[in-house]
């Protein structure tokens, strides 16, 4: 049984006079759901800056932060007190209106996408047939919203970076999508339940090892993190679409950046490597887990290699990642007619 | 539709002080137009104002990646002025710091190049611990981590301590060690040899063309190295031959020096193996004889950056004029030419590999 009907039984029981309210109780249960997914969310990202702190600065051959709580794990919270201490300045030429609502929408959507994932069987607030879909539709917004803000601070650097970052989401979207077509084909489902039912026996990384990768990769780029920086360059472009914004709203932005690493990874997790199953530990341990391997592996690739050029990167993901994803297509085809 | 952005003088990519205003179409480069002077002291009007050896430590600044260098250079001047042989010991000596200030500029220039391209810090962090590693022996040798002025007419300030040699030979064995993870980790990434192939092509008639000097001209394929061309101190004797490249693209630059980060090393091994015992110091200030015997000479050493030129016009106790020729300043010229038609983000890895440093090219 999923966990708000559970809660909606639990009110029913406890209050019984609520129960011609039927409604309000499913708001209330999922009300609660989505605050537990958020707070999941917050300490998610949280302990990602924390990892990739600690992780690069051992590829660094340095300790990272050491000073502030044990082993640094509070280094991160000192930072964004700081940050959100300091005073919003907006540019003079930059349109304040269309920035900020720019970078909270940003903010709010990924946040819409991350109550859509499953963490577990039953642990969700939202459960319906085309879920993967909504997310990836919700996902496709995006580039629209980074070159609005990129063009709203009315930076040269920030519009040249929102315009990199534009071609860069369209370009790899389609290989991405065509991925999560071949794994929706093989499951029969577009819902994130029916796809980890699917790979109670095999996660689809083995079944479809080329899908797997495409993934990967698109996704990586999805979350414009390294070698797909592009957006951010900090060596060419200063900070990107961030250079002319302020402590406080770089804060917002970090955690939308670590929600979207986050939302990537899960999405992974999800559709290639068997989502929450596992043996022994519960559900929703395994899913924490693979997500947790993921991001570090994520920030691995970050300390090793250097940034692609915008149109190395666009010539990868059209003349590599796009036929590849649709030979995965095809062999997801074989794979359901029980041919391979 | 044209757009001009200005990146620098304050920007995380220009090394220092260097303006460049670029017009894009696109994400193509039009056109490049490279400020400098905001870095301009005025040494070469300076040193007029001091007495011979009152200057080095104004030179030493000029290039404060590699300070040695400079100083080296300016008492050779005053060395070839006053016609002062100096002492085995101490020509020895002068090569084996010299090579380490080297391999410590190379590294740095590895580092902020890997920077440039992208790689988040890894190799940055590295070359710069292994930096430190020569920066402690240079301090062992001269007493000071950064500003040496270790020269002296004739020898150096000072001798080396006795274990000197032996870490010498400890530490450029662990370099040799270290320098192919170096190579592996940036050769072996596919990505790092595509921002770096085909970038920047400066074509062997064009090296010469705009005056192009040291590892920048070397990776256009001219085997041209003051160091063997115009043989000093004892490099011939140490059998050192120039290294060179023939694409005279980004990667060749980024071959030339760690090849020469190779040479140097070796170079110091031989050095410090072949090192006669003896007297190594310099003549005390004092006993300058006021009156130079040369009224004009001009020396040329090649720095990490490429040939540098010392012109010397010389006074009683002080130089009437002082000209540099400083390399940084005739390769920085390339960058109006070299990133055309190039990619913005190659813009970055082409400024790298010319190496700049603004105290150097402003004076």
């Amino acid at each position: 049984m999923a966990i708000e009907s559970a809660i909606v039984e639990y009110i029913a029981k406890m209050l019984p006079f609520a129960q011609q309210y039927q409604s309000l109780q499913l708001i209330i249960a999922a009300a609660l759901v989505g605050l537990v997914i958020l707070a999941i969310v917050v300490i998610f990202d949280y302990s990602f800056g924390w990892i990739e702190r600690k992780l690069i600065a051992r590829v660094h051959l340095r300790r990272g932060p050491t000073k502030v709580g044990l082993f640094g794990i509070l280094q991160n919270a000192a930072d964004v007190t700081k940050l959100l201490s300091k005073e919003n300045i907006v540019p003079a030429n930059a349109n304040k209106v269309i920035m900020l609502s720019g970078i909270f929408l940003f903010a709010f959507l990924l946040m819409l996408a991350v109550q859509m994932l499953n963490m577990s069987s039953v642990f969700f607030s939202f459960s319906f047939s085309i879920a993967v879909l909504a997310v990836f539709a919700i996902l496709s917004l995006l580039p629209i919203l980074v070159f609005i803000v990129g063009w709203s601070t009315g930076n040269k650097f920030a519009s040249i970076s929102a315009q990199r970052s534009v071609i860069l989401l369209v370009s790899f979207e389609l290989s991405l999508l065509l991925a999560v077509a071949a794994v929706g084909f093989a499951s029969g489902s577009f819902d994130f339940q029916g796809i980890v039912a699917a790979q109670a026996n095999l996660p689809f990384a083995i079944l479809m090892p080329i899908g797997f990768v495409v993934f990967f990769i698109a996704m990586l780029a999805e979350m414009e993190r390294s070698p797909f920086d592009i957006r951010e360059a900090d060596s060419e472009l200063v900070a990107g679409w961030l250079t002319d914004m302020s402590a406080p709203m770089y804060v917002v932005m970090l955690f939308v950046d670590y929600t979207r690493m986050f939302l990537g990874c899960s999405l992974i997790a999800l559709l290639f490597l068997g989502g929450w199953n596992g043996p022994l530990l519960p559900g929703i341990v395994w899913f924490m887990i693979k997500v947790a391997l993921l991001a570090a592996f994520i920030i691995v690739i970050r300390a090793s290699t250097p940034r692609m050029r915008l149109d190395q990167a666009l010539r990868f993901g059209w003349s590599v990642l796009l036929p590849l994803a649709i030979i995965n297509l095809f062999w997801a085809y074989l794979l359901v007619n029980g041919i391979i | 539709m044209e757009t001009k952005i200005n990146i620098g003088p304050v920007h995380p990519a220009t090394h220092g002080v260097l303006r460049l205003v670029v017009t894009l179409d696109g994400d193509t480069i039009k056109r490049v137009e490279p400020y400098i002077g905001y870095l301009h002291r005025g040494v070469e009007k300076l040193v007029e104002t001091r007495m011979f050896m009152q200057s080095p430590s104004y030179m030493e600044k000029l290039d404060y990646v590699a300070p040695m260098s400079y100083d080296e250079l300016y008492v050779s001047t005053i060395e070839a002025a006053m016609g002062i042989e100096v002492k085995e010991r101490a020509k020895y000596l002068r090569m084996i710091l010299l090579e380490l200030q080297r391999i410590a500029s190379h590294l740095l220039w590895l580092a902020t190049t890997a920077n440039d391209v992208g790689q988040w810090f890894t190799i940055y962090m590295w070359a710069f611990a292994d930096r430190d590693r020569v920066l402690k022996l240079l301090e062992e040798a001269t007493g000071a981590r950064m500003f040496y002025v270790n020269m002296r007419l004739g020898g150096l300030n000072r001798d080396v301590p006795e274990q000197f040699g032996e870490n010498a030979i400890k530490l450029m064995e662990y370099l040799d060690k270290r320098l192919p993870d170096y190579e592996s980790f940036l050769e072996g990434n596919p990505v790092f040899l595509e921002r770096m192939r085909g970038v920047g092509i400066l074509k062997k008639s064009d090296a010469v063309k705009y005056g192009a000097t040291g590892p920048v001209l070397r990776g256009s394929g001219i085997d041209y190295d003051a160091r063997s061309n115009h043989s000093y101190y004892l490099y011939k004797e140490l059998n050192f031959y120039a290294s060179f490249e023939t694409k005279g693209d980004c990667l060749a630059r980024y071959k030339v020096r760690i090849k020469e980060i190779k040479t140097s090393i070796n170079l110091v091994m031989s050095a410090v193996n072949k090192m006669p015992k003896g007297d190594a110091l310099g003549m005390p200030i004092k006993l300058i004889n006021p009156e130079p015997k040369n009224k004009e000479v001009l020396v040329r050493r090649e720095l990490p950056r490429g040939e540098s030129l010392m012109y010397l016009v010389a006074d009683k106790q002080r130089p009437y004029r002082l000209g540099i020729r400083s390399p940084t300043f005739v390769n920085l010229s390339l960058t109006q030419h070299l990133p055309i038609g190039a990619r913005i983000a190659d813009l970055f890895p082409i400024l790298a590999s010319l190496d700049p440093v603004m105290g150097d090219s402003d004076r």
